[in-house]
């Protein structure tokens, strides 16, 4: 239910920050002879943009309730079929790199964290530090430069080979699409790597100093069966940090996207904004807000899975 | 940048293309790019000087492909390659009577003895791409839905000169007009790509915008629409049983990339073969690529520095008052006095824009040596703006009349790199003569566009695309112009435009518009100020068709692709499937 209502107060909360903007889905229209001033009245009067924004607030939300979520202006279709294009190109992007951070990164962390003050876990910590600090889209533009102009080794934009994949065999097919997520995917979870690991290091090596781990020691486990008890316990955090990351991951999608040409939510969300697609932009944040609510609530399974203490809690 | 630019713009003019094919270097980047990847299916695939596929990036997906309401280069280049036209205009533009206009859809014309009707024979051969025949109905019935209060769309004031048009018999339609005008035969052919009323007429008019039409049409055109799929790629195929003959490409398909430089980048490692408008800051880079050419484009726009005529009204009952700076022309012809047009257009574009002569790009202009334009003479400024009553009378350089500051804001679309350019040396200029302009940089859609609609505003960087027959000067600069939003208004200019749109001798009206122009030059309701010339990056590999100002995509249907450098996705064919 709670997270029922933020659903509803993020959309509507998007809703009028974007109508109390300047401009509306008339306005994103290039300088051409022809469409005159009155014109362009006559489409806001069309599209019921002239209306005040209260009456077109309630319209919007009651169309809503229903599950109308209403005609995209930037696609001119309704806005559900846009999401049902873009919105698994989107999950498929931010799940494999979410999955490859939290993998990457609480090995990685948890590696270091056992060797802490190494010189091999100083220089791990000051590449993540490095990496941590860059925007996705920087970082993805690095990747895109070197990779796709550079070297001619991976794909540079839009999800398969427009020109060939149709006539690509299954395997054909599966590797073209698989060549064509590295480059979006390495820029968000090699970051998102960077950030967990952090994390995952900090938590082992707070671990590795609790009693139960001396106790482990002192009865005669072996380094690497002690390491792993306390990584199942610094894995804890991580867990809730993955729920945490993923609205996070999900704003570094919508420029990984737009400089990958992914085809995904991201994108349309920055071209609906542009355009003033009020419709558009109030489904992607619904949808956003969903994604986040549920990325808690999974976080929040894992974790009692994780650590059987909290379902009694 | 700037020295080396000019070279490759002035070696390109020269030339035509930039750099020899290296085809062993793009075969080894292809076959990166491809590794693992073999043509599974190849059928269909044009022979001789036929076949290829022409991949096209760029940054914007099409809202729609149902015509009447296509609108920018994203739509059009697909829909005009989609759907037919009665009538083509010619390559040199012309757009007095039909001289110049080959036949499309109509295998010929007959004009009524009054002229206010011309009977169009549709080619018997014509079908839609489902196979129905082209009828005359189809013609009636896309002239209602352009003009259609439901469909609203934007060519409509295009055909305000068109009354009726009915089918004669099932191969004849017939277009009526109000009036007689040079251009009567381009308002019934430029405007409209005919649609299938077969299809369309069972929908009511307000269902046709969202139709499922508009993203999967069905034309009569040279290439037939095959795929597009949301946010990725539009796909149209060679119409292999087109009565005017196949097009010579067996694909043509879009990407889409938001980013322009990611755009670029896809261009430049081989995995798209054309790219409409290129940076200035990345043509080098593009040039000094091997596998890529660049080629001129000079589309039908202009850009100005437009004043506003008019004083911001109290309310919009009350009358309107002269603007206190640009209310008086002896200003603003000082002001155009105070630029060095010509050094600040090679500063903001370098070799990539031409000085504008009038609100017009040159290639529409009758003779551009004829026009007298203001020199740029920084004391006969100062001069003419002392006696204008603009004077420093405090010392600090700025000018004051009244108490009054000589000041204004100049709004600029911030998306637009050359006129910020501009504004911030026009801004310079001015200085030195005592006027303090702000440069306000404003989003063009969403803050720009409702200032000038409401006319709130000094100053803006301006600028227009045109059609070649300049009907929409009437829109733009006449006096009640419905987008003539700096209410310029001269009964001379006004009358001249009359004069020119409606004389049907083209020396006659050719004097007209050069008179015309020449009165906007003297008025200054604007300071022309650039055209822009677009440099178009394209594949080596690919031979293209003249590329017509109006619309670079014009000719796509006769573009090929050179048979001694196919690469593989040249041998895929058009696909079994389609």
């Amino acid at each position: 239910m709670q997270s029922l209502l933020v659903v509803v107060v993020a959309a509507s909360f998007s809703f009028v920050v974007l109508h109390v903007a300047p401009g509306d889905p008339v306005s994103d229209i290039a300088d051409a002879t022809g469409i005159s001033a009155n014109l362009k009245a006559q489409w806001r009067a069309q599209g019921g943009y002239d209306q005040p924004i209260g009456v077109q607030y309630v319209r919007w939300i009651a169309n809503v309730a229903r599950g109308r979520l209403g005609q995209s202006t930037s696609h001119q279709r309704p806005v559900i079929d846009v999401i049902g294009d873009r919105l698994p190109s989107t999950l498929l992007l931010m799940s494999l790199a979410l999955a490859g951070s939290v993998l990457l990164g609480a090995a990685l962390g948890a590696w270091q964290g056992a060797r802490a003050g190494t010189r091999r876990d100083r220089a791990l910590t000051f590449a993540s530090l490095l990496l941590y600090s860059l925007p996705e889209f920087w970082f993805a533009l690095l990747l895109l430069y070197v990779f796709a102009l550079r070297l001619h080794v991976l794909p540079a934009s839009g999800d398969v080979d427009a020109a060939m994949h149709d006539s690509m065999t299954g395997w054909q097919q599966l590797v073209d699409r698989a060549r064509h997520l590295v480059l979006p995917w390495a820029s968000l979870a090699v970051i998102g790597t960077a950030i967990f690991a952090r994390y995952q290091r900090e938590t082992m090596r707070e671990v590795l100093r609790e009693p139960f781990v001396r106790t482990a020691r002192a009865k005669g486990l072996t380094e690497s069966a002690v390491r792993r008890q306390a990584w199942r316990a610094a894995i804890l955090p991580i867990v809730t940090l993955s729920g945490l990351f993923f609205p996070a991951l999900l704003t570094g999608a919508v420029f990984v996207e737009r400089v990958f040409g992914w085809p995904g939510m991201g994108t349309a969300l920055l071209d609906a904004i542009r355009g003033r697609d009020y419709a558009l932009v109030s489904a992607c944040v619904i949808v956003g807000s969903a994604m986040t609510a549920l990325g808690t609530l999974l976080a929040d399974g894992v974790r009692m899975f994780v650590d059987p203490r909290l379902r009694n809690v | 940048m700037s020295v080396s630019l000019r070279r490759i713009v002035s070696r390109l003019v020269v030339t035509g293309n930039i750099r020899p094919a290296r085809f062993a270097h793009w075969v080894g980047v292809t076959a990166l790019l491809c590794s693992g990847c073999s043509v599974a299916g190849r059928d269909t695939v044009g022979a001789g000087d036929s076949g290829g596929t022409l991949v096209i990036v760029q940054p914007f997906e099409p809202k729609t492909l149902f015509p009447p309401r296509a609108n920018g280069t994203q739509e059009l280049s697909v829909v005009a390659s989609v759907f037919d036209r009665l009538a083509e205009i010619g390559p040199a533009l012309g757009t007095i009577g039909d001289a110049g206009f080959a036949p499309r859809l109509a295998k010929s014309w007959a004009w009524a003895a009054d002229s206010l009707s011309i009977a169009f024979s549709l080619d018997p051969r014509a079908h839609w791409h489902d196979g129905v025949p082209v009828k005359a109905e189809d013609v009636r019935y896309t002239f209602h839905v352009y003009t259609s209060d439901a469909v609203l769309s934007q060519y409509r004031s295009l055909l305000a000169n068109i009354d009726s048009v009915s089918a004669r018999d099932s191969l004849t339609a017939v277009v009526w007009f109000k009036r007689r005008t040079p251009q009567q035969f381009m308002d019934a052919t430029y405007s409209m790509f005919i649609l299938p009323s077969h299809l369309l007429a069972s929908l009511p008019d307000s269902a046709l915008v969202a139709a499922p039409f508009g993203r999967q049409p069905v034309g009569t055109g040279r290439f037939r629409f095959s795929r597009w799929d949301a946010g990725t790629r539009l796909e149209i195929i060679t119409d292999t049983a087109n009565a005017r003959g196949r097009a010579k490409l067996d694909r043509v398909i879009w990407t889409f990339v938001s980013d322009q430089g990611a755009a670029t980048v896809k261009l430049l490692a081989g995995e798209a073969d054309f790219l409409e408008k290129i940076r200035p800051e990345n043509i080098p880079q593009v040039a000094s690529t091997p596998t890529v050419r660049l080629e001129d484009n000079r589309p039908l726009s202009y850009s100005y520095l437009g004043f506003n005529l008019h004083a911001q009204r109290s309310s919009p009952d009350s009358n309107p008052m002269p603007h206190p700076v640009f209310g008086d022309v002896r200003v603003r012809r000082a002001l155009a006095m105070a630029l060095d047009r010509p050094r600040m257009v090679r500063a903001a574009l370098d070799s990539l824009g031409l000085v504008a002569f009038a609100p017009a790009p040159r290639v529409l202009i009758p003779d551009t040596s004829a026009l007298r334009q203001i020199p740029y003479n920084v004391v006969a400024a100062k001069a003419l703006l002392d006696s204008a009553g603009w004077r420093d009378s405090n010392g600090d350089g700025m000018r004051e009349r009244d108490g009054k500051p000589l000041a204004f804001e100049l709004l600029v679309p911030s998306a637009s790199t050359p006129r910020m350019r501009l504004s911030e040396l026009i801004q310079s200029a001015l200085k030195d003569v005592g006027a303090n302009v702000t440069v306000q940089p404003l989003d063009g859609p969403t803050a720009l566009g409702p200032r000038l609609d409401a006319r709130n505003f000094d100053a803006w960087m301006g600028g227009w695309a045109t059609n070649p027959g300049l009907q929409g000067m009437r829109q733009t600069w006449a006096s009640r112009g419905a987008s003539n939003s700096q209410s310029y208004e001269s009964p001379a200019f006004d009358a001249l435009l009359d004069s020119a749109l409606t004389t049907f001798d083209a020396a006659r009206s050719r004097g007209y518009w050069a008179r015309a122009f020449q009165q906007t030059i003297d008025d200054v309701p604007s300071v022309w100020l650039f055209e822009e010339r677009a440099l178009v990056a394209v594949h080596t590999r690919i031979r293209l068709a003249p590329l017509r100002a109006d619309a670079w995509y014009a000719n796509l249907a006769d573009w090929s692709v050179d048979p001694a450098h196919r690469i593989d996705r040249d041998k895929i064919g058009i696909g079994g499937a389609r």
